[in-house]
């Protein structure tokens, strides 16, 4: 599908927002998923680039790309010009899913991760629901603007070198909102995420909550989203791939085998990755 | 398949990739979909005509099911793409019953891609694959390290390569294509014992190989197409056997380049990744190309 560049900003160095018209992918993208765009003629090797829908219009058939200083098509997508054009493929994977009755959700993120959640933001507020955001990054200088997020949304940073908010990491801040949170979403390193789920593997005896015993039985990774009723969600990074689904380039190891990132996520219930025991 | 006039015109015989076995390996056109980038072929139904390719060549399978390599598998480089797949895919037995009552149905032939590190190993999967209706053929990759030796790949060693195609051959009546590594320091020499081991067609071939993340991985794309090229150019100055290119295609003149430099097939894997129609829109364009 063809697509028209709008306009851009630089929000961060090195870090683009662009808005393109791109209808049929607009109007059905959803949170957490993702798109592919492709490389322009004689551009290195004829790959599908992932890039990050940080935000989607369906009236006017906009979306918001994000482009990373190290996203895999930033090097011909950021210097475009308005009327710039480029042909994308999508919306791709198993979107985010908020709880009906979720009321306050938490969104976690470190670094330009945060724009594989922001359009959460937006779908969250929409419903009336309450978001408040954390997110970590190494300097003031590579903070997310708060600019970028609507007034309604608790903002929270912290900063490895303590130049803005809080001095340390951003898990360091998760346990001050566990206990308000319905549901929580997160995106970042692999590293990262695996802190989060060790963290959060406290959360009951912390909160007092009483285990129920569940039925057993396997839930199918399979599903047309992330089980909304798992209190966190994470979004992985989708790397270069192909556009079937058959390469398995972006498998992970998932709870009961091998799970593709690009069709069976990039959006997973953090019950359905395998995730390291705590040492 | 094995109609009289397989070829995309009348009376054209397509490309036989087994002549010692009449009829066995016939393609239609003359572009392969090189093994894995349509997983075992029936996850792109609906989405790439298959019947317009030659054949497709399945992801790499193993006797016994594989997780694949740790995150992350595969990365852009530059004019190329690093993999380290791992050979993830579910073992032979449940391939063949997943896939082979399918594939049966097809009128593309579907190559088997067997992935193992010891001829005994590569005798088993054969084993299992004889007689199984839907399978048109046997890739040997030999991209592996040989059980109980160390650093280089099975397809660098002459000696090693004759022997598993030898073991295979015993074990099999199906056309038996050995996948060479076009980074081969003996390439003539393990062409020569393949050959001579009862290989029918020789594919070249795999990637140079390469590190990702520290974890041994293979190069391809564009980067490694005039490597492929001079690789199957000097395979076809010796060799008698039908040879299918493979490496870095993307366009019609990457495909006319390997079959002027002597291929009789050609095989598109990376470019495919992006553009899954391409090898059905080279064959057409081959086929415009060439005098009816």
């Amino acid at each position: 599908m063809d697509g028209e560049l709008l306009a851009a900003r630089e929000y961060l160095p090195g870090h683009w927002l662009q808005t393109w018209r791109v209808p049929s992918l607009a109007s059905r993208a959803q949170p957490g998923q993702y798109a592919y765009v492709a490389t322009p003629p004689g551009w290195s090797v004829p790959l599908l680039r992932p890039v990050t829908l940080h935000g989607f219009d369906r009236v006017p058939g906009e979306v918001v790309v994000q482009l990373a200083p190290d996203a895999p098509a930033q090097g011909w997508l950021a210097p475009l010009p308005p009327g710039g054009r480029a042909t994308f493929a999508g919306p791709f994977g198993r979107p985010l899913r908020i709880d009906p009755s979720a009321h306050h959700l938490l969104l976690i993120a470190e670094g330009s991760s945060i724009g594989r959640l922001r359009s959460l933001v937006d779908r969250a507020l929409g419903a009336g629901r309450q978001v408040a955001v954390l997110l970590g990054a190494i300097s003031a200088s590579e903070v997310y603007p708060s600019s970028l997020l609507p007034d309604e949304v608790e903002y929270a940073v912290a900063t490895a070198d303590g130049s803005l908010g809080h001095h340390g990491a951003v898990l360091d801040m998760v346990p001050s909102y566990e206990a308000w949170a319905d549901q929580a979403f997160a995106a970042g390193s692999p590293d990262m995420l695996q802190d989060l789920v060790t963290l959060l593997r406290g959360r009951d005896a912390r909160l007092g909550v009483a285990r129920l015993a569940r039925r057993p039985g396997r839930r199918s990774a399979r599903g047309a989203a992330a089980a909304p009723r798992d209190w966190l969600q994470v979004v992985l990074e989708q790397r270069v791939g192909c556009v079937l689904g058959v390469c398995l380039g972006c498998s992970v190891e998932g709870a009961t085998g091998p799970v593709r990132v690009c069709r069976e996520g990039p959006a997973f219930a953090s019950q359905e990755l395998a995730w390291s025991d705590p040492a | 398949m094995t109609g009289d006039d397989p070829g995309d015109h009348p009376g054209d015989p397509g490309v036989d990739l087994a002549p010692e076995r009449p009829g066995a390996l016939v393609l239609r056109t003359p572009i392969l979909a090189a093994a894995g980038c349509l997983g075992y072929g029936v996850e792109a139904v609906g989405q790439v005509d298959l019947s317009a390719l030659g054949a497709v060549v399945t992801r790499g399978t193993t006797l016994h099911a594989r997780a694949g390599g740790p995150a992350p598998r595969m990365t852009d480089a530059p004019g190329g793409l690093l993999h380290a797949l791992g050979h993830q895919n579910p073992g032979i037995t449940t391939v063949l019953e997943r896939h082979a009552p399918r594939w049966v149905t097809w009128e593309v032939p579907v190559i088997l891609s067997l992935v193992a590190t010891s001829a005994e190993e590569f005798a088993a999967l054969a084993e299992r694959t004889d007689g199984i209706p839907g399978i048109s053929g046997l890739e040997l990759d030999l991209g592996s390290v040989e059980s109980g030796r160390k650093g280089r790949p099975i397809s660098y060693d002459a000696l090693s390569v004759g022997h598993i195609v030898a073991a295979v051959r015993a074990a099999t009546d199906l056309p038996v294509l050995v996948k060479l590594s076009i980074t081969s320091p003996d390439l003539r020499g393990v062409g020569r014992a393949a050959a001579e081991a009862g290989a029918d067609a020789l594919d070249c071939g795999s990637g140079p190989p390469a590190l990702l993340q520290g974890r041994r991985a293979m190069l391809s794309g564009p980067a490694v197409g005039p490597l492929a090229l001079r690789a199957v150019s000097e395979l076809a100055r010796r060799s008698r056997l039908p040879i299918v290119g493979c490496g870095g295609v993307t366009t019609l003149h990457d495909a006319t380049a390997m079959l002027e430099a002597g291929a009789v097939a050609v095989a598109v894997g990376t470019a495919m990744l992006a553009d899954p129609s391409l090898p059905i829109r080279l064959a057409a364009e081959l086929a415009d190309q060439r005098p009816s």
